[in-house]
């Protein structure tokens, strides 16, 4: 578990209250991170940092703090700082106080001591090893990022919470920019774990530098409504999207998101169920949230039907009906809490292979670069396809193709879908960390609103 | 810290390494946000600090926040370790020989923002959001103020010894306005936490937001009950809030040289400006002239020295028209043999400077705004930023605004929502037959420019005056 060192810290914080609620967030993290261009590595680096987060209450006002700053003395002057803020503040009407202790879900553990004591050597040498497969396949052209990561959490409040948790976190990604006469062929790949033994380095190098070599040559399309086979990748960014226009209870508090108006109702294909779940067996979660509150599953499209969103203590304080806090605090304060950060879809019962042989004419994608919303509310965003997307003709992956910008009501996308992916693969977001879990999707009248040049 | 940097730079200096240097930070964060009339976040942070670089044979770089001498020294090991390593598959590293430094910089600013009462703050945005409160239609309000306190000081191996002191501050304000079909939203004086300015709290009294609260309610009012933006071709006028970000997006990453060489390639993506198009590729019309000038007084990328020890310099990027320079570090200007534009600056004291936007600012032209609209048979007005999206290359872009005005015979009609703009940056930007003058200029702060792995967020700026494209298509995608 959690060293006793970080305890000790929130308890030295604890000891020392003059308001009538604290909390304390502590996180400790170690990150390494080899980068790798032009097939050498060209950025290399190790981070150590300790954060505290405090929040102290008087009454209905909450002033926060942080600080890197770890000794007892800073650690109290901190705390001071938190209170003398707070005396400053407006009251929140809608503030209901901290929460209350309650036993966390079971769960399988996230850390890895293989992760933890993985070294720069380890991961020079495998970055080596992509590097010299791709060359041998005569391309000299890679890039990508090799990442491992050790966090510890640590809640603690007034009411009795003291909680912590560690997770660890490996990260590999390979892009291979195929060279041929003039002409450029991208492929991509990556693999996440909680264990760095479970990256198959090779196998992402082999997919990177497959998809490279076989997508040179590639010709333009004429944009327009085409069916796409979009690989799990591909999902993976439409859901995370999702998620972030609607799917909290602050963005329906605040008559902001796409389930406004349609609780209840048919929202996207009876075969789509999207969950946010970080207890289960595929996730990589801890098991509480920012608040120390156990996170809960929570069922936000059930059957294609709007069923809930996610909560944080402050959104369900204050919610018109009776909720509780799901779990799914961020570090508070925060304008984009509560969020769900361990996303997963229900897969289908169609494999990758079938999905293109069903299509007569059709794009595959593998993933989505640069997305944006443009109306979250109608559930409209814009993005392009970015390293490897081809023309599928009469149940056959063919000529590769340049780039396309869509322009998208995700609603509809995920109401016309045609088939669901059999197999679910899992991606890191990227941030506080959050995880999703997505099959691959055929969708039929996918609107492509332009082209570029490569 | 002075002890740390003299501490760690001798144990460098006595290293058999190729070049070292250290760069500590102590940054001051205060960021206050008052939600519907309620003070959501009241936060006060602070992080101290330091990254040391390594090249022995490869490139290492650790951080810690441990402030001892055994932190200082595990974390000299750890990135000789790292540098190690990367040798694995490098051939070496150059660093273009530049100007060694021993000096100090404070920026310019009046009002320390971090003395200012923070009862007064918290009264004056409060107030503000009461100010926006004007309709049952608006669900959410916001105003908001953030400061940054930079202290940071670099030495290298070379002999640099750099301390630099960096105030900025800022703010803005919102409403997201719904009638139960629709949602829109409007923004002062830019969406997205407003603007920003190397400058003290005078700069974030100067933006009177209390004076531009209710104007700004209104419009996001009235957009619900706006035309949809019509579909087609035609020219538009760019206002210097979008104007910021189509500059930020089409030149200021397309122009910075570790992309244009590839080392962004698995996450941020490369660029269409590659070095054989330097001094070839006609970027613009020939009124066109973009520069990265860290010396901008009061912009957000404003500095004495960036975080190799480089002094602050104004560089051409567009010239007449024509590509003709790049954002580039000591490295990969030696790559390529270009100059060395000062720009490698890193988030906070953790992360490894990357090459970062200064202020990317298109230089002032010889119409003003008012003879622009004038000149137009019919255009659309894009202000407020609201959506954008850039392929990898940054050649095909999509932005759409908060608010769209539709000009015609020279006179603007009315108001239209969900204005989109589409194009290919240097077809877009050849496009461009008119730029505002001096008087309508206006230096932009964007504090959230994200690049790099692990990820950076850094603080940019942007000065442009209004200018005018033809011919460029409108209204995209189904509504």
């Amino acid at each position: 578990m959690v060293s006793k060192d970080l305890e000790r810290s929130a308890q030295n914080v604890l000891d020392n209250v003059k308001v009538d609620e604290v909390e304390v967030l502590i996180h400790r993290k170690d990150k390494a991170l080899t980068r790798y261009a032009n097939s050498k590595i060209h950025q290399n680096v190790g981070q150590k940092d300790f954060d505290v987060s405090i929040r102290a209450i008087l009454g209905k006002k909450v002033g926060s703090v942080s600080t890197n700053s770890v000794d007892e003395k800073s650690l109290v002057e901190a705390l001071r700082r938190a209170e003398n803020i707070a005396k400053h503040q407006k009251e929140d009407p809608d503030f209901i106080g901290l929460p209350e202790p309650k036993e966390d879900r079971a769960g399988k553990g996230n850390y890895f001591k293989e992760t933890a004591k993985y070294t720069p050597d380890e991961r020079a040498e495998k970055v080596k090893e992509i590097i010299e497969y791709a060359s041998g396949k005569g391309v000299d052209r890679m890039y990508g990022a090799f990442e491992t990561e050790t966090i510890e959490v640590l809640v603690a409040n007034t009411n009795g919470i003291m909680k912590s948790s560690r997770m660890s976190k490996a990260n590999l990604t390979a892009t291979a920019i195929a060279d041929w006469d003039n002409d450029q062929g991208f492929g991509w790949s990556e693999q996440c774990s909680a264990n760095v033994k479970d990256i198959d380095h090779m196998n992402v190098a082999k997919t990177a530098v497959d998809k490279g070599l076989n997508n040179m040559d590639t010709e333009s399309i004429e944009p327009g409504e085409y069916t796409v086979v979009l690989e799990p990748l591909a999902v993976n960014t439409m859901l995370m999207y999702l998620a972030m226009m609607g799917m909290s209870a602050k963005k329906v508090q605040e008559k902001r998101s796409f389930m406004n108006g349609k609780f209840g109702e048919q929202i996207m294909d009876e075969r789509v169920n999207i969950f946010d779940d970080a207890m289960d067996d595929e996730m990589i979660g801890f098991p509480f949230d920012y608040e120390g509150v156990p996170k809960q599953r929570v069922d936000m499209v059930k059957s294609g039907i709007a069923n809930e969103v996610v909560y944080d203590s402050y959104t369900a304080g204050r919610d018109e009906e009776d909720k509780e806090s799901t779990g799914h605090a961020l570090p508070m304060p925060n304008s984009m809490s509560p969020m769900p950060l361990n996303l997963m879809m229900d897969t289908g019962d169609a494999s990758a292979q079938e999905m293109i042989e069903d299509t007569e004419k059709g794009i595959l994608v593998t993933r989505f670069n640069y997305c944006r919303p443009v109306h979250p509310v109608k559930g409209i965003l814009t993005g392009l396809t970015r390293d490897g997307t081809w023309r599928i003709e009469d149940g056959e992956v063919t000529q590769p193709l340049k780039n396309l910008r869509f322009t998208q009501n995700l609603l509809d996308a995920f109401s016309n879908v045609e088939l669901i992916g059999d197999e679910r693969v899992l991606f890191s977001l990227g941030y506080y960390p959050g995880y999703t879990s997505v099959p691959a999707m055929k969708i039929p009248e996918f609107n492509f609103t332009g082209t570029t040049e490569f | 810290m002075r002890e740390i940097t003299n501490y760690a730079i001798k144990k460098l200096e006595d290293s058999d390494i190729q070049y070292g240097d250290i760069r500590f930070s102590d940054i001051l964060t205060q960021s206050i946000q008052v939600r519907n009339g309620s003070v959501e976040t009241i936060k006060d942070n602070t992080s101290k600090g330091f990254g040391i670089r390594i090249i022995d044979k490869g490139w290492g770089f650790a951080s810690s926040s441990v402030l001892t001498k055994k932190g200082i020294d595990e974390t000299i090991k750890r990135a000789m370790k790292i540098a190690k390593a990367s040798g694995k598959t490098s051939d070496g590293v150059d660093l273009k020989e530049v100007e060694i430094y021993q000096d100090k910089y404070v920026n310019d600013y009046k009002k320390d923002p971090f003395e200012v009462d923070l009862d007064e703050k918290i009264e004056y945005l409060v107030d503000v959001n009461e100010c926006l409160d004007i309709d049952d239609q608006i669900n959410v309000r916001t105003s908001n103020f953030k400061a940054w306190r930079f202290l940071k000081e670099f030495a290298s191996t070379e002999g640099a010894r750099i301390e630099q002191e960096l105030v900025q501050c800022g703010g803005g304000l919102g409403v997201t306005v719904s009638d139960g079909e629709d949602v829109q939203t409007r923004s002062y004086p830019n969406s997205f936490g407003g603007d920003y300015s190397s400058r003290g709290y005078e700069f974030f009294e100067g933006m009177d937001l209390l004076g531009n609260a209710e104007k700004t309610a209104q419009e996001g009012v009235d957009l619900l009950k706006a035309e949809q933006c019509p579909e087609g071709k035609m020219d538009i006028i760019l206002n210097t809030n979008q104007l910021a970000l189509q500059v930020h997006e089409s030149c200021g990453h397309p122009t910075e040289l570790d992309r244009a060489l590839g080392t962004e390639a698995s996450y941020a993506g490369t660029s269409f400006m590659t070095p054989d198009k330097l001094g070839k590729l006609r970027y613009g019309s020939d009124i066109v002239h973009l520069t990265s000038d860290a010396t901008a007084e009061g912009g957000l990328g404003t500095f004495g020295y960036d975080d190799e020890g480089v002094k602050a310099k104004k560089v051409d990027l567009v010239k007449d028209g024509m590509f003709v320079g790049y954002q580039a570090s000591r490295e990969d200007a030696a790559q390529v043999d270009v100059e060395v534009s000062g720009s490698m600056r890193a988030d906070g004291w953790s992360n490894l400077p990357l090459v970062r936007m200064t202020n990317i600012n298109l230089e002032p032209g010889d119409w003003s705004r008012k003879e622009i609209i004038e000149e137009t048979d019919k255009g659309i007005i894009f202000d407020g930023i609201k959506s954008w999206s850039i392929d990898d290359k940054r050649l095909n872009f999509m932005f759409g605004t908060e608010a769209g005005y539709l000009v015609e015979d020279g006179e603007v009609k009315k108001l239209i929502k969900n204005p989109t703009y589409t194009g290919i940056t240097y077809e877009f930007w050849r496009r461009c037959n008119a730029i505002s003058g001096k008087d309508d200029w206006k230096l932009h702060g964007v504090p959230n420019c994200g690049k790099g792995e692990p990820p950076q967020v850094m603080r940019v700026g942007h000065g442009v005056a209004p200018a005018r494209f033809e011919d460029v298509t409108v209204g995209v995608g189904k509504w």
